[in-house]
């Protein structure tokens, strides 16, 4: 008999272009291009994938891709399925799913653009939430070398006390 | 400031700020826009404990992690420990010990046992009954002296579990301590039962969190279980051994931060349970992997990615590690409970509450604003 992963994994694949892959019992990935986010989430939603776990981004710089991840949990079937879709690097804008997953998206996404610098196109609010008055580059993307930046920033080479950092 | 008042007197608007230097609010603020008594709009206003952990983590390999990671939350400091511990041994493919997996369980819910009497003593405050507040740090105070038995460090373990196992076993003589203190903790629960009418006439009907609001914010663990959702991952998705003891889900079907402050005295209990059982059970044999048991500053993580989720105290904490083949994780997404509490389930409870309640509103969330910050 075929596990229920299986079986939910053969069904997504006849109804959307998606590479699928089982990683282990309630594990889940999916990787679908960036035009069938929307239809693809939608559809994952009214199966009762209704949690919304994490949101991710990851910063692929020697592809010069941005990977965005839905990591959603059914109640009813027990299984985490991870969508991911890559992104251009230089122009990250990608289509919000706020319609789908409310505040917690919102929240999630907001978190993101603060991180990645990545626009979310129909999210009410983005604002800051960690970082105040923060001018550099977003934080977390993998070419923002911190420890030049808080060595630039904050510390002084004609200070004495400051100066061992250069050294 | 005289005006300010004059002004509230007659039920204009007013700004409030809670925090983040509120004694009760911990490093975090709610900006909220009050009329008269009543609070009319609340923004979350987090950051003040943001230190860039994930970042962090992708500059150190894990036996550094391990060590960050009791930082995820000062207040539950072994249950984040076991949480990345768990994303490195499904990275490296390791099955650890049995007996290690045992004491992993055995400390992570004395973890939340304490954690939970932490959540206890702040809800106390939160609606002025200093009592409870001295109760539970006291009686807190005997899970600190075992963790400062069995890991060496009070609050934080500084990796006590590791990735392969845990660090090192449990001294002589662990066994009749951690009942001993079981015993007390008990004692600590029926006192809290007694002054149950202190609660009921503060918490009841107060805040009350729909299912379908719950859902819709992302709510997970006890709070969600207080509005009705039978939902742990302990059962969902087992780890470790919790498949093999019998314990109960508690859930509740009013919503409100009296049936919040229930379904928390409730799993202490619960919590109890599984710790006898486990140490029932407790296998002997080594507690960390061979291939571990030096750790190795410069040991390869094998390419790949996981998804590693845990019921730590506060609910759903999850781990998205991605290795690229390093001996450093490439990206780390840690998932911390109270970011989605902290901001759109607190910020929609606090509408329409009076000013005194805001406190207790925001206790009865159990939340910890360091692993929202992370």
């Amino acid at each position: 008999m075929a596990s229920k992963e299986e079986v939910f994994l053969e069904k997504v694949s006849s109804k959307f272009e998606v590479e699928g892959k089982i990683q282990r019992e309630r594990r889940i990935w999916l990787s679908t291009d960036k035009v069938n986010l929307i239809p693809l989430c939608t559809w994952l939603k009214g199966e009762g994938f209704i949690h919304l776990s994490a949101l991710s981004v990851t910063d692929w710089l020697e592809e010069g891709k941005y990977e965005v991840t839905y990591h959603l949990w059914s109640y009813e079937d027990r299984i985490l399925v991870t969508v991911k879709t890559k992104i251009d690097r230089e122009n990250p804008v990608i289509d919000s799913v706020v319609s789908l997953w409310d505040a917690n998206a919102q929240a999630h996404e907001r978190e993101m653009h603060e991180l990645f610098g990545i626009k979310f196109e129909g999210n009410p609010n983005l604002t800051p939430l960690f970082l105040e008055n923060w001018e550099g580059p977003p934080p977390f993307r993998k070419d923002f070398n911190w420890r030049e930046y808080v060595k630039e920033k904050y510390y002084h080479k004609d200070d004495d006390t400051e100066r061992v950092y250069y050294d | 400031m005289i005006d300010q008042m004059e002004s509230a007197a007659k039920g204009s608007d007013f700004d409030l700020y809670f925090g983040p230097a509120h004694s009760g609010s911990g490093n975090f603020g709610v900006k909220l826009k009050i009329n008269g008594e009543q609070v009319v709009s609340a923004v979350s206003d987090p950051g003040y404990l943001h230190r860039g952990f994930e970042k962090l983590m992708e500059y150190r390999v894990p036996i550094q992690n391990a060590v960050i990671s009791d930082r995820l939350c000062v207040l539950e400091a072994l249950n984040w420990n076991l949480l990345h511990a768990e994303a490195v041994d499904e990275l490296m493919g390791i099955d650890i010990p049995e007996r290690a997996k045992y004491i992993r369980v055995i400390v992570a819910e004395l973890s939340r046992i304490q954690s939970h009497i932490i959540w206890f003593g702040v809800l106390s405050i939160g609606i002025g009954f200093d009592t409870g507040f001295k109760l539970a740090f006291g009686y807190r105070d005997y899970i600190l002296d075992l963790f400062e038995m069995i890991t060496g460090g009070r609050v934080y373990p500084t990796g006590y579990i590791c990735p392969g196992g845990v660090r090192r076993d449990l001294p002589d003589g662990a066994e009749e301590k951690i009942l001993q203190v079981l015993d007390k903790i008990e004692e600590m629960i029926d006192l809290e039962e007694l002054e149950n009418p202190v609660f009921k006439a503060r918490l009841k009907g107060l805040a009350v969190l729909t299912l379908y609001d719950a859902i819709r914010l992302g709510a997970t663990g006890p709070v969600i279980r207080a509005s009705g959702m039978k939902t742990d991952v302990r059962k969902d998705e087992p780890y470790e051994v919790y498949d093999r003891f019998d314990f109960e889900i508690p859930v509740r079907y009013e919503g409100d931060a009296y049936a919040r402050f229930l379904i928390g005295v409730e799993e202490m209990k619960q919590s109890i349970k599984i710790i006898k059982q486990a140490l029932r059970d407790l296998p002997d044999g080594p507690v960390i992997d061979k291939k571990l048991k030096k750790p190795r500053p410069k040991g390869k993580i094998p390419k790949g990615e996981v998804y590693v989720r845990n019921e730590v105290s506060r609910g759903e904490g999850a781990f998205y590690m991605i290795s690229d083949g390093s001996g450093m994780p490439y990206r780390c997404k840690i998932r911390g409970p109270s970011f989605l509490h902290m901001i759109p389930v607190l910020e929609s409870l606090l509408k329409g509450v009076q000013i005194a309640d805001v406190p207790a509103v925001y206790w009865s969330l159990n939340i910890c604003p360091a692993d929202l910050d992370r």
